[in-house]
């Protein structure tokens, strides 16, 4: 399986960024809704559209695809 | 050359090797519970586990599991090996599970229909919906003994002791001219609330137990008969009907025994675990009082079967899955042997 | 032609059968033949002398050509063993590991059916062995060893 996403569909809310376990682990402070300090997490939310920084780090547990409202994100 | 043949259907599959004897693996992706012991048993690296978290999480169409037919030389080992019968392995149409040469766990759950009082608590309970129990209750006119009367003649047909009857026992028809009213002794219970409601004292009734005590009951009426049934290819051995049940009568024996150890600190409370677990083990604690911080998931041990499903799933390795001790039945293979101490870690 | 061939492989095994001390009767019971067409092999009447040494390089050949090409000339399964054996001049004995999974590929892919599953392990019957080595190579985990224990049997 592989993380895609649909810039189209996103309304960049960033719930996805947060709800992500990779995220929290690797940058604690999304998790406080303060966005990644740095690039290394899986994805972020950029010019308002969410975008993959690096998918190889997805563990495939399908916890964005939960959260997001409105079908922008999943795994397939 | 011999060739395995592959049958898919829905999430399902068949791998079938027809010489001599007809070997066949046959896949339940249903039953599978996603813990990866198949993958890593596997002695010639045929099977991959699938991406489970996003599998059970998601609508996805994907099996749990997949079976690389070229590579599958039908020996078994994942069959004899997976805790959920999710694999089942047949010679001839004969499961391995039948032929004893071939080791199986020694595990079991069963009750005991002689202690059973049928109160259903360990089918609500049970996380696979393995149980079932079919109960008959006694008839409740043979519980119950007294006497009703109603005097037409002072009766007035004003229905409210057919709304009060909390047995739903009376009847009144009250259509002008054609009024009746009828009580059904099966289901009275000789209560008098209708005695007692009604505003021209038609009714006459007395309960024979309030004034004389049980003599008229046969106690043996009032037992409720029944029948326990456990869908053996459902249930994981995880211990709730023993747990719950309030007479002893349900007894289980897990295949392994281990820890299970969360860190509580890498958690980052994604639910995936809990999502996966099979045997209801994990879940969310909720504060007793507010304010109170709790950790981020709970843990029921005693139900735990240490499949190590969560800790596999897992996206930020916040949980350990340890196997002390493994039950399985003997064999004379040192590679089957080793196949099955191999999951003590 | 490979009729005659087929013909000189069952000559050869008549010859072999013979120095073992079993009756006409008995080889013809034996290789699945008429007892008049053993009369005639052991008399050497009627013999494609051409065919016979054709049948003798073959059984010269490594032992996996030797069975494979008599499977494909002697198309009854149970003769084609029974030749092969008789004409082997080697012996073999198999050395089972115990890293055998018991998933029985040998059993299948032994074309002598020389080869059971006794308690989850391959066992192979010396005595039917051509050491063609199929076995071996097929085995998903290098479990078994074929070894030559003798190559001097003479006609």
């Amino acid at each position: 399986m592989e993380l895609k996403v649909n810039q189209d569909n996103c309304l960049g809310c960033g719930v996805c960024v947060v709800a992500c376990p990779v995220n929290v682990s690797i940058s604690p402070e999304v998790s406080g809704g303060h966005g990644s300090l740095n690039e290394d997490v899986i994805m972020m939310v950029e010019n308002g559209f969410i975008k993959l920084f690096n998918e190889d780090k997805c563990e495939k547990c399908g916890t964005c695809q939960m959260f997001c409202p409105v079908d922008a994100i999943w795994l397939e | 050359m011999i060739e395995n043949t592959k049958e898919v259907k829905d999430k399902d599959f068949n791998i079938k090797r027809s010489a001599e004897e007809i070997r066949n693996l046959s896949f339940k992706d249903h039953l599978c519970i996603g813990c990866g012991i198949c993958e890593s048993t596997c002695p010639v690296s045929a099977i991959n586990l699938g991406d489970i978290g996003a599998i059970v999480r998601t609508d996805s169409q994907n099996s749990k599991l997949s079976i690389n037919e070229g590579k599958c030389v039908l020996c078994g080992m994942c069959s004899g090996i997976c805790p959920a019968d999710a694999l089942i392995f047949s010679i001839d149409s004969q499961p391995i599970s039948k032929i004893s040469s071939y080791p199986k766990y020694d595990a079991y759950a069963e009750i005991d229909d002689d202690k059973c009082i049928y109160c259903q608590k360990c089918e609500i309970a049970c996380p696979r919906e393995a149980i079932t129990i079919a109960r008959s209750l006694p008839d409740r006119s043979k519980l119950v003994t007294g006497e009703i009367d109603i005097n037409e003649e002072i009766c007035v047909y004003c229905g409210i002791c057919e709304e009060m009857c909390p047995a739903d026992a009376i009847d009144v028809d009250r259509t002008p001219e054609s009024e009746s009213i009828r009580v059904n002794k099966d289901k009275c219970v000789y209560c008098l609330v209708c005695k007692k409601s009604c505003p021209v004292t038609a009714i006459k009734a007395a309960c024979r137990i309030c004034s004389y005590g049980d003599y008229d009951i046969n106690m043996e009426d009032a037992v409720t008969k029944g029948s326990s049934f456990i869908d053996d290819e459902l249930c994981i051995k995880c211990g709730w009907c023993e747990g719950v049940c309030p007479t002893d009568a349900a007894k289980v024996k897990k295949p392994f025994e281990g820890t299970l150890t969360i860190h509580q600190d890498k958690c980052t409370v994604c639910g995936t675990c809990v999502d996966i677990c099979p045997c209801d083990v994990l879940s969310f604690p909720k504060p007793s009082k507010s304010g109170e911080i709790v950790n981020n998931v709970a843990k029921d041990e005693q139900y735990c079967i240490r499949c190590g499903a969560c800790a596999k799933a897992c996206p930020v390795e916040a949980i350990e899955v340890q196997v002390t001790n493994v039950d399985y039945t003997p064999t004379k293979s040192k590679s089957w042997i080793e196949k099955f101490e191999a999951l003590k870690n | 032609m490979p009729k005659h061939i087929a013909s000189g492989l069952k000559y050869l095994a008549t010859i072999e059968l013979k120095k073992k001390g079993l009756t006409q009767q008995k080889i013809a019971e034996e290789l699945g033949i008429d007892r008049s067409t053993v009369s005639h092999y052991l008399n050497g009447r009627n013999l494609s002398w051409n065919s016979i040494a054709v049948a003798r390089t073959m059984t010269e050949l490594c032992p996996k050509d030797f069975l494979i090409l008599t499977k494909v000339l002697v198309k009854d399964a149970k003769k084609a063993q029974k030749i092969i054996s008789t004409c082997q001049n080697k012996d073999f004995e198999a050395e089972v590991l115990d890293s055998c999974i018991g998933c029985g590929l040998c059993v299948d892919l032994c074309l002598m059916e020389a080869i059971s599953l006794e308690s989850l392990k391959a066992n192979v019957d010396s005595v039917g062995c051509c050491g063609c080595l199929l076995c071996q190579e097929g085995c998903p985990t290098n479990s078994i060893k074929i070894l030559e224990v003798n190559n001097d049997r003479e006609y």
